[in-house]
Formats: structure tokens, sequence, C-alpha cells
């Protein structure tokens, strides 16, 4: 039996793995101990996740709309009608009503050319992806503060040299469990672990102090915890003299934040806050994790700049062991922005709106691109109601289930004059598509991914894609050679990437694909053959920013609004808030987030049988005061209502939440929590919508109610459509001679 | 003494790893495709829950056709043989006993939207599903394979072991000499302090 060795599909630790293969087949997944950072292991996604390769329902032929069914056409008919449309959009209404969601799905290769394809074939800079949705806020943060938008340290460190760790705003242990055990081995070692999160997450569980910070309050606590460190001198002033700029101004901002008025505002005992405050400053190396407990509020950078600020003033920063690690959720979420998926930046972190940087990659590409930044993801669905974007590309992306208020965006896609999506399977998105391409898949192509830890690995293909698929490279090419360009002569993945190392020369220059084909990947920056990769960023003290100091921000918060006054105190503060406050209407606070056993919108866990068996359905945690209250018992079904939108699915009745707040996932279409969460309240800095607080009201529901509700949800995401055109394609193809 | 898996709470991570390899490696065999593990969060912590193997197993005790029997140090049920009943599973001080058996085959049953039936059990363990055979299900240490539980082999933290005569002797020497070597130190340091 053929054993194919590649790199996990799921989340951004990057784990390696070892396919066995029969008959073109995957047949079971190992762990491999070769790799230093899942050593062997693998969690239920990466050992049994794996089913939707083989899956009958893959897309096999392109589709084209037809009297409000699909039909199977050619990939000549299919790129054919793509060309004409776009043409005649562009010619009237010019190149930005195209806008292009890449996706952190896809290969590195596949974000490059996404992006090249947008930039100088459409000659738009609108093209982004769902990192808008997770960690835009870590890019613009981190990219203000310390000048690469990226986990400074490796994961492995974690284990071996920290000794102490503040995980904050993420599940570790569900959403990326090979993390957590990084940590488990630290906490063995006698690492100190401070857990910051609303639920009894299992790391909170485990932690040594656990501070039960209410939603949305991450900026008082940090600022909190500043305040004890400048006050008991616990602060690192000769690094903050020769290396920062800004301490004054941070210092006079965390005045305000005294850790008794703190704990009024968020309950978290003073003390423990003073505790943590300590513990951190004066651990040997601190390592803080984060995820979208952090990110997805409308304050997620203001947040993200807190710990940055945290970090250098105590210089837990440039050790081994010692760093900001932003935990990334998607296996290539880090790739597709470094590869240029951004509306504001291209491949290598360059500006579309640096003159200097424009002409590189002008010369590079042989055209001249615009310099107008692009649409956010979050921008787009307002932008196409406005009439201004008429045409949309999906490049494997599932925003029917994933992006917020769906309502509100279904409506939006309805209103476009194209709409293609290229995906494995015919998505609640491809359903609305005028066009659907199928697409090869993880398992079936080359290229490569990079980790959460900046950590270049590369792919490799075990399996022959079903049909007529073929790699998303391929349909970018295709598409550009039809509309008239010729710099995308690629024969395959690897051509691509040394067209990357070429243009971002100082990240990936030293990366070619023989190296990492001997090595479990390489992190960037890795400009020469000769360069080991760089597992520490800033060890040197020396940051990325135009200044090469690290820059302290002031943070300010007040749960309603910052005053005036507080803000003119400072030039130009980052300010927070909670923008949709509970009220006697909607007294709840919904909050979203994942599963281990599932992922995102289960296009591919979905199609696994024993991931199915593990998450057969949405369960709602529910605090048991509520519950108790609300008269529900564990598994009964309730009704859960925003502004936006009521879902209906069962109760799971936990004290994981706390009272007065409700959790439930996005991975279920009958009960997409999507539909409730708010897509207008959006983070200043970088667009990222605030998933993780809305207004919500709770209601004990019934089974005739959740059956109702999942006909009124079978009417929005017609999921029969799937199969019937499954079947179809199926027969045609029998039919042909 | 029977033998018996356990988990290490501090490590266990809640990743449901062990609940999806038990189904994987009994389903192979031909076995209920069910976990014979259940991980349990609890404010205290979380961690599988599974058969003790108890020596004076009330499983075995209340089975009223002899599907659950000693054998090898192990407590075993024949899937074959069992009537379904649900003795067991009341009786089973750990909850490790669920009545389960794979659903029929077919497109109707197989919609992933479908709601379970609607039924309101007197009991949960009385729940049941149109078309489904349930017999008890328990873990069985994968005595069909050479490398033993699945579970242990899986676990990415390595939360899981076995517990065995050996395991049980090793911990008790080991405490023994903690115990000596405690209280001679603390002999020593009277000594050293008059």
């Amino acid at each position: 039996m053929a054993k194919v060795k590649t790199i996990c599909p799921y989340c951004g630790t990057g784990c390696s793995m070892l396919l066995s293969i029969e008959r073109n087949i995957i047949t079971d997944i190992d762990g491999d101990p070769s790799h230093p950072v899942s050593e062997g292991e693998l969690c239920p996604k990466g050992l049994y996740g794996f089913k939707h390769v083989a899956d009958p329902e893959r897309l096999r032929t392109p589709l084209m709309k037809r009297n409000g069914g699909f039909a199977a056409v050619t990939w000549d008919a299919a790129l054919d009608a793509i060309v004409q449309k776009l043409g005649a959009i562009k010619a009237e209404s010019g190149p930005d009503a195209f806008a292009l969601f890449a996706s952190a799905r896809g290969t590195n290769e596949e974000n490059y050319i996404a992006q090249k394809f947008a930039r100088a074939v459409i000659g738009t800079n609108n093209v982004d992806h769902c990192a808008r949705l997770c960690h835009a806020p870590t890019t613009a943060g981190l990219a203000l503060t310390l000048g690469n938008g990226a986990m400074s340290n490796s994961i492995p460190e974690l284990g071996t040299d920290s000794d102490l760790i503040f995980i904050i705003g993420s599940n570790t242990a569900e959403c990326h469990p090979l993390v957590a055990k990084h940590v488990l081995k630290a906490k063995e070692r006698g690492a100190k672990l401070i857990v910051a999160d609303p639920r009894l997450t299992e790391m909170a569980n485990k932690a040594h102090l656990w501070l039960r910070v209410p939603l949305g309050h991450d900026i008082p606590l940090i600022n909190a915890m500043l305040h004890v460190i400048v006050k008991e001198g616990l602060h690192k002033a000769d690094f903050l003299r020769d290396r920062a700029i800004g301490f004054e101004d941070l210092v006079r901002a965390v005045e305000d934040y005294p850790p008794e008025s703190v704990a009024r505002m968020t309950g978290i005992p003073a003390d423990d806050i003073i505790s943590a405050a300590r513990g951190f400053a004066t651990a040997k190396a601190a390592a803080t994790l984060y995820a979208m407990g952090v990110t997805q509020f409308t304050c997620g950078t203001g947040n993200v700049v807190s710990i940055s600020n945290l970090h250098v003033v105590t210089q837990q920063i440039g050790r081994p062991g010692a760093g900001i690690c932003p935990l990334r959720g998607q296996n290539n979420v880090q790739g597709a922005c470094d590869l240029g998926s951004l509306p504001n930046l291209y491949p290598g972190g360059k500006s579309v709106a640096h003159e200097a940087d424009r002409v590189w990659f002008e010369k590079a590409w042989g055209v001249s691109l615009p310099a107008k930044v692009g649409l956010k993801v979050t921008e787009v669905p307002n932008e196409i109601l406005a009439g201004n974007v008429r045409a949309l590309l999906i490049d494997g992306e599932n925003p029917m289930l994933s992006d917020p208020d769906i309502k509100h965006f279904g409506h939006a896609l309805e209103k476009l004059d194209l709409l293609v999506v290229a995906d494995l399977f015919l998505t609640e998105t491809a359903r609305r598509a005028d066009i659907v391409l199928p697409a090869a898949g993880w398992g079936e192509k080359d290229g490569t991914f990079t980790t959460t830890e900046r950590r270049v690995q590369l792919l490799r293909p075990a399996v022959t894609p079903p049909g007529e698929a073929k790699p998303d490279w391929w349909i970018f090419k295709t598409l550009a050679e039809r509309m008239g360009y010729s710099g995308m002569a690629y024969q395959g993945a690897e051509d691509i990437w040394d067209e990357v190392r070429r243009v971002a020369p100082a990240n990936y220059g030293g990366m070619s694909y023989a190296r990492l084909d001997k090595m479990p990947g390489l992190s960037w920056p890795c400009p020469s053959e000769d360069h080991p990769g760089t597992p520490i960023l800033y060890a040197d003290g020396s940051f990325a920013t135009p200044s090469h100091k690290a820059l302290l921000k002031p943070v300010l918060f007040h749960p309603i609004s910052v005053p005036e006054e507080k803000r003119k105190a400072f030039e130009a503060p980052i300010v927070g808030h909670i923008a949709e406050r509970p009220d006697t209407e909607y007294p709840f606070m919904l909050t979203t987030g994942r599963r281990v056993y599932h992922y995102h919108t289960r296009t591919m866990t979905g199609r696994a049988p024993l991931l199915n068996q593990l998450g057969p359905d949405e369960k709602i945690e529910l605090n048991p005061q509520d519950a108790h209250e609300l008269e529900v018992r564990d598994g009964d079904y309730i009704k859960v209502s925003t502004r936006r939108g009521a879902i209906v699915a069962r109760a799971w009745v936990t004290e994981r939440v706390p009272p007065r707040t409700v959790f439930s996932t996005f991975h279920y279409w009958d009960a997409d929590v999507n539909q409730l969460t708010n897509a207008e309240n959006l983070d200043p800095y970088c667009g990222i919508p605030e998933y993780k607080i809305s207004a919500a009201k709770v209601a004990k529901s019934s089974s005739a109610e959740a059956k109702a509700n999942l006909a009124s949800q079978r009417e929005f995401y017609r999921p029969e459509v799937e199969r019937a055109v499954a079947l179809q394609t199926h027969a045609e193809k029998e039919l042909q001679p | 003494m029977n033998r018996f898996v356990i988990a290490d709470p501090e490590k266990c991570i809640g990743c449901h790893t062990c609940e999806a390899a038990c189904v994987h490696a009994h389903e192979k065999v031909g076995l209920v495709a069910y976990p014979r593990l259940t991980v349990t969060h609890t404010k205290a912590g979380t961690m599988p829950v599974q058969c003790r193997h108890c020596d004076d197993a009330p499983c075995e005790k209340v089975c009223p056709v002899n599907a659950i029997t000693f054998v090898n140090h192990e407590v075993q049920l024949n899937e074959s043989v069992c009537i379904g009943c649900k003795m067991c599973a009341i009786a089973c001080p750990f909850g490790a006993i669920t009545p389960y058996g794979s659903l029929p085959e077919g497109p109707a049953l197989q919609e992933p939207e479908s709601l379970p039936a609607v039924n309101d059990p007197l009991h949960p363990l009385l729940a049941w599903t149109v078309g489904q055979r349930s017999i008890a299900v328990k873990c069985d240490l994968c005595y069909f394979q050479p490398e033993g539980p699945e579970c242990i082999r899986v676990c990415p933290t390595k939360a899981l072991y076995i517990v065995d005569d050996m395991a049980v002797q090793t911990s008790n020497a080991d405490k023994r000499v903690a115990s000596v070597t405690a209280a001679t130190e603390g002999h020593i340091l009277q000594h050293h302090q008059t």
C-alpha cells in the first residue's frame, strides 16, 4: 500500500500526516513522528476528516445555471461565458466592478495567482479573503506595532522554553489541539498557565489562574495588568528606551485602569489581575496565545495592540519561548495574507498605495497596476447593493454560512450580474452561483501552505481529482490567457512558487521545492538557499517597522463609548467599546465559535461519518442558571434570536458559558449562528465584524418549532439541489459514448 | 485483577479523538459503530469515561442471557448474544454501557438533516429511534487487535493508559518507597534539629 506524506488541510497548526492510498482512494491517515510540531499525533479532524475527497457528490464538471437548475457544461463553455461577461462588465463599469474572494484554504501558489489575476488581469485591488473575518486585526495591529502581522515564535518553543503561557481568547484545546499539547508539555515542565476567557474552556479548566473576563473586555484587563507592571517597576526600562516608541503615552493611558476599578468593571478579582501581571512580567519567557476571542470585535485591532503593548513593555519578545502567538484558524490563512490576497497589500507585505512597491510589481508582472486600495470582504455586500460591484468570483469559500448576517449577504448575491464559485462541492454559496467550477482539492494537488508559525510546508498529491476538476491555479491561468494576459505561462505550482521567490525574495528567496521536500518546512524570512529560516522574529531587538523600533500605542476602552476628553488626551489613540450591548428586549449576549470535531461550514468534515457521529447537530451552550429560569433541560430545543433573525437548536446546559451568555457555532446550515450575527458593526482599522457579541434573546422552543425552522432553512439553502446535480452529472457522464 | 483503560484529566484536552477512533476500530471488525468511551465535560474537569472492568461487575450479574462474562481479566460482552434489555446499563455505576445499534441503511434515513424520531422516554436510557435495534455497547479493550486499545494509540496528549496488575504493583511499590523516603527524611530532619 502506498503512503504519501502531506500536510493536514484543517487548522493553521500544520501537522504532518501519512496517507494510505488504495486504488486512488485515501483509506487511512496516520500521524508523522518526524514532524517537530505534531510529533506523530493528530486530532479527530486530521485522523478521520478525509472522506470528502472521494465523496460521490464532488463536483465533476463545470455547471451553468439554466432554467433555475444547473446544467453540466464543458470547461470551454464555462470559461468563455465568464470571459465574455467579465469583459462586458469591465467595459461598462470599469475594473472595480469586479471583486474576488480568494481562500485561506488554498495554497500559497493559488493565492498568489488569484491576487495577480485580480490586479494584473482585471486591474482592481478588490481581492480579499476570509482572514478579514478572523485575523485581520492581527495583520493590522501587529504590522503597526512590530512590523509583521504574524506569530513571532515557533510552536515547539512553548513546550521547551516558555515558563508562562497566557492564553487569551483562544479555545486552544478545541481549535488547535496539537498546539494545546505543547502547552500541556510546558505545564508538566512547571510553566504557569493563565487563561483569560469568558467561557470555561478546556484550557481555562487546566489553568493555574483563570480570569473570567466578560465578552469584549480584553483591553481594560490588559491595561490593568500594564498599570500594575508600571506601578511596580516591572517594566524593562532599558529596552523601552532603546527599542520602543511611545512608552510615556502608554503609561499615561494605563494610569486610568487600576486593578480595583477594572475589577468593578469586569468582575475579575483585583488580586487575580495583580498576580497575572506580576507573573507575566517576571517570567523568564512568557508567550501569549490568542485567536478569535481577541480579534472578532469592533475593537479587535485595539485588543491585538494591547497584547503587543504588554509584550513590549515587559520585553517578552525576541527570545525562545517569549513572544506573541496569534493562532491561525485555517491551514493557509497566514500564507493567503503573506501572498497578497488582501485589498491593500501585495505579496511579501508590500503596499498597493506605496509607489515604489507598485512599480516593483508593475515591472514584475508587465502591466500597470491600480493604486486605489480595494474592497474588503465585509464591504462587498453593501457595494453590490449600491450597484458598484457587479461580478464576484469566490474561490473556495462558503460565505453563505460563514459571513455575518447571512440574509443580508444572500440578498446582495442576488443582485450580482455574475457570480462564479469554484469549489469542491455545490456548497450553500455555490448553489446561488451563475457558473460553478469544479476544483481539485487537498490530497489532489501540490503546492505549499504556511502554518500559523510562518512555516512554509510542501503538500503532496496522493490521488487524482474526480471527473474534470482542475487545480485553482489552472483555472486562473486559463482565464487570464483567454482574457489576453500572457504573464501566467505556468506549467505547475512550482513555476508559480519560483515566481513568488523572485517577487518576494526577502521572505521566500531561499525556499525552493527541492529544499522544502527534504525538511518539515522553513519559517520566513528565508532569503537565500543557505538560510536556515527564522523561527524567532525580532531576536536582535530590531523590529520590522519603519523606525526599526516597536510602537506602543494607547488603547482606551469604555463599554458604551470612550469620552471625548479622554480621547483628546492622546494623539491618535485606539479606542474600543461594545457595539451591540444587551438591553431589555435582547438581554443575552450571543457569542460564536467552533467545535473540535467539525471545521467551519462542514463542507469537508460534514462528509466524514465519524466526525458527524461526534457532532451530529448544533448544541447551544446555555448556563444552568438561565436554563433553570427558562425551564429548559439539557437537550431541549431553544430559540435564539437577534435583530437579524432566529435559529432553533438543542441546548447544552453547561457552566462553560457564564450566565446571560449563549454560545453557538457556524457549522450547521440548519442552525447557522451567522444568520444572527451583525455585519454592520466593523472594526474601523481592519473591517472585521463583531462576531463575538450580539444582543440576543433566548426562549424555550419545541420539536414542532424545530421542524418548522428546519423547513424554512431548507427552503433558504435548498440542500436537495446538491444531490440532484450530482446524480444528474453522474448520469450524463454514463450516457456519453 | 481485571484490566481497564482510564484517562488522566490533567492531560485530557477533550478533543474526542478517542471516541472517533473507538468507532473506527470497532466498525472495521463488524462490531457496533458507537464510541465505547464518552468524553465528559464537567466544571471540575474533562475526561473520557469507559468501562472499569469491575472485578465484581454488576453488569455481569444482571445480564439474563450471559452475554457479559469474565474473559482473561476483562469483562467482555458478546454483541451477538445481547438481547438489548438494558439491565446492564442501569446497573453500571459509571454510565459506561450505552444501548446503541446501527441505523438501517436507506436514503430517507441517511438524510443528515432529518430530525430524530420524536419521543419523550421516561428515562434517557429508554430513548429509541425508529428502525434501530439497540444492544449494549461497552469497552472491550479492543481485544481483536494485537496493538491493544485504539483510544490509547491515537490520544494526542497520551492521556489514556491501561491499568492492570503490574501497573498497580508498580504504583504501590513507588508509593511505598516514597513513604519510606518521606519518613526517613523526616527522621533525619528531626535528628538534625535536635
